[in-house]
């Protein structure tokens, strides 16, 4: 088979020994970039775009592209298996798509589990590597020519299959999550409208044109309101935290991460093909999947394994998958993926359909270093394991500061406004009253990243079906979708009228 | 659950949702062309917003007033804390990251626990010229580095 043959050809490239160094380069990088709450896989990969290019002048052309993508995409992959490391040991989401990892990886930490966490976080981010990996190779052109087929129309319904899923993140009381929903989704409003381009709710500050910056707004709620609630609960973390004596998961755990890690693989692979629905919204969706599917729901955020495992193998199936629509129609899905195409067109090659007949040595190169570098990531993640869940047991006179200080810095590295930092500060204080009072923040978040797609696709589409309402029930597949949402909101609700147990949340 | 602070909760969300609303009258209704223009999903969110707030308060009234064991709160050191991150954020771009932090991670070590000033001092002092020289020197990245008069 064609693809087989370039395959192997591909290997043959990337286990060069300059290849194999700057894959192991990417991935260490990509780790810590992705462990630093802020700085996120974007930054970390269009700072380095620079370094490789003097790293590899000396090369042809051909091969430094290759060498500088191995590099790229290793840190785009790394800063994926490294997030989790601060959600789960500091309540601190790393980048967006691990914000999901901190509901139950958190728990799991402060419960002493946190060597399991890691070490599952890590296996299943592998699996999942592999998984998307071999998608990539075989699906590559019937998922392009699929996620072609997603209109605006489509991408709306998909969101709103996503809102629907808060039902999934609430706590004790729907109507908080939903109120926290509606709130995020209104703070998405603020900045520059997409479509039209009038400002909204800016009051003529500069800072707020763009919009809040999703980092800024996750990173203060969870981390700094965490931090926040230390200080004032005295928190005594130094006695109660057990001996990390775990670091692999138990067989009970690992056994009941299969199933999590399999569907969270698939999930987020179908879910990073598209462009724009990148690796948070499927690490969102595979959570609530799973809390949806699994025997136990009632443990999802108080520290079940699954919560941890699902999320994280979507988000690194996803950034597996984004690279489908990058290689093969040129279509960067998400920041990180823009950056990427950029660095490869600075080499002169051309992401799209012809990519693959004009320069099947880059990109097959890159797929098989990709294959590579998960390895390498899980080789080295395993043994760091040990020394990652050692950082909670730091005393929390230094921890804490620490955290802020690390939050503060990683704002402000990708921002350069104070105006951010002060922002950072305020939903700190927010984060903290709110969590201290069961009003749910994962919805918060969630609306503020489903907002503009919400909105802009379906203004999109009624501007191409000149305000047709009908055109979201007319497309095959965005009725689909629809019918799904509602079904995933009126069944439990139809099942509990019924008496049957559900566990649905009491007061609706 | 804290039934004053639910009932606050929801006054206030009731007030954030009708300012949004309020405010979002007064954005352009122009579109291009699409029947929806920019004005319409702010004013629907934020009406939903003060629906769900009534609906709160009306919930709130229904609460079982349970007696919360009133945890004694370390006001003075978050306070502390709080001010010093504000004043952190507020000269970080005039006296440069590294002075910034410094002090900032000083106040924060020594409020957490007082004592240990040498070795306060020293993680102080290895984190920001850490941060600053790894992400400034080697990856040449964009923070502020010295004050004017310092430089």
């Amino acid at each position: 088979m064609d693809a087989l043959t370039f395959l192997i050809d591909g290997f043959q490239t990337a286990l060069q020994p300059h290849n194999l160094f700057f894959a192991f380069l990417g991935v260490l990088i990509g780790t810590a970039v992705g462990v630093l709450p802020g700085i996120g896989p974007m930054s970390g990969v269009a700072l380095l775009i620079p370094v490789t290019a003097s790293m590899t002048s000396g090369l042809d052309p051909a091969q430094a592209a290759t060498s500088s993508i191995i590099l790229l995409a290793g840190v785009y992959y790394g800063a994926m298996y490294g997030g989790s490391t601060t959600s789960i040991l500091l309540n601190t989401p790393g980048e967006s798509s691990s914000v999901v990892t901190t509901l139950d990886g958190y728990q799991m930490a402060k419960q002493g589990r946190a060597g399991a966490a890691l070490s599952m976080a890590a296996i299943g981010s592998f699996v999942a590597g592999l998984v998307s990996l071999i998608a990539l190779v075989l699906l590559a052109e019937p998922l392009s020519n699929v996620a072609l087929k997603f209109g605006p129309a489509e991408y709306f319904s998909l969101m709103l299959l996503g809102l629907a899923a808060v039902s999934g993140l609430a706590g004790n009381s729907m109507t908080k999550a939903w109120m926290m929903t509606v709130f995020g989704l209104l703070l998405s409003t603020i900045g520059l409208d997409n479509v039209s381009g009038v400002a909204r709710f800016t009051y003529n500050i500069s800072f707020l044109y763009g919009g809040l910056e999703f980092l800024t707004v996750a990173v203060g709620l969870f981390a700094l309101g965490e931090v926040f609630k230390a200080i004032l609960h005295k928190e005594k973390n130094d006695g109660e935290i057990a001996k990390i004596g775990r670091i692999l998961p138990s067989k009970a755990e690992a056994k009941e991460s299969v199933g999590p890690i399999a569907r969270g693989s698939l999930l987020g692979f179908f879910v990073g093909v598209l462009p724009g629905a990148g690796a948070t919204l499927a690490s969102f969706f595979s959570y609530i999947m799973e809390k949806k599917l699994s025997k136990t729901p009632e443990k999802f955020g108080k520290g079940t394994i699954a919560g941890v495992a699902a999320p994280e193998s979507a988000n690194n199936a996803a950034s597996g998958g984004a690279m489908i629509p990058l290689l093969t129609l040129g279509i960067p899905g998400s920041g990180t993926t823009a950056i990427l195409m950029g660095a490869l067109i600075m080499y002169n090659v051309q992401p799209g359909p012809l990519l693959f007949d004009e320069h099947p040595d880059v990109a097959w190169g890159l797929i098989a270093s990709m294959f590579i570098g998960n390895v390498m990531l899980l080789i080295l993640n395993m043994p760091l394991v040990k020394i990652f869940a050692k950082i909670i047991e730091t005393p929390t006179k230094y921890l804490l500061p620490l955290i802020v200080a690390i939050s503060v810095f990683g704002v402000y590295a990708v921002q350069v406004t104070i105006f951010d930092v002060f922002l950072l500060i305020g939903f700190g204080l927010l984060g903290y009253l709110l969590a201290q009072h069961d009003f749910p923040l994962a919805p918060l978040v969630l609306g503020l990243v489903l907002g503009p797609m919400i909105e802009n696709n379906m203004r999109r589409a009624l501007t191409a079906s000149n305000g047709d309402f009908m055109v979201f029930f007319e497309k095959p597949i965005s009725l689909v979708l629809l019918i799904i949402a509602f079904l995933w909101i009126v069944v439990p609700f139809i099942m509990k009228l019924k008496g049957k147990s559900i566990i649905v949340n009491e007061d609706m | 659950m804290s039934k004053t602070f639910d009932r606050i909760a929801a006054i206030t969300f009731l007030a954030v949702g009708a300012l949004f609303m309020v405010e979002s009258l007064r954005i352009s209704k122009s579109a291009y062309g699409s029947a929806v223009g920019p004005n319409v999903f702010p004013f629907l969110l934020g009406l939903i917003l003060v629906l769900l707030s009534i609906k709160l308060l009306f919930e709130t009234a229904r609460y079982v007033h349970s007696e919360s064991e009133k945890q004694p709160l370390q006001y003075k050191k978050f306070f502390i804390i709080l001010l010093a991150a504000v004043f952190y954020a507020a000269l970080l771009e005039t006296v440069g990251y590294v002075i910034t932090t410094f002090v900032f991670l000083v106040i924060g070590f020594q409020t957490m626990e007082k004592g240990g000033l040498w070795k306060s001092v020293l993680f102080a002092a290895c984190f920001s010229l850490g941060v600053y020289g790894l992400y400034v020197k080697l990856l040449q990245g964009t923070l502020p580095s010295w004050p004017i008069w310092l430089q």
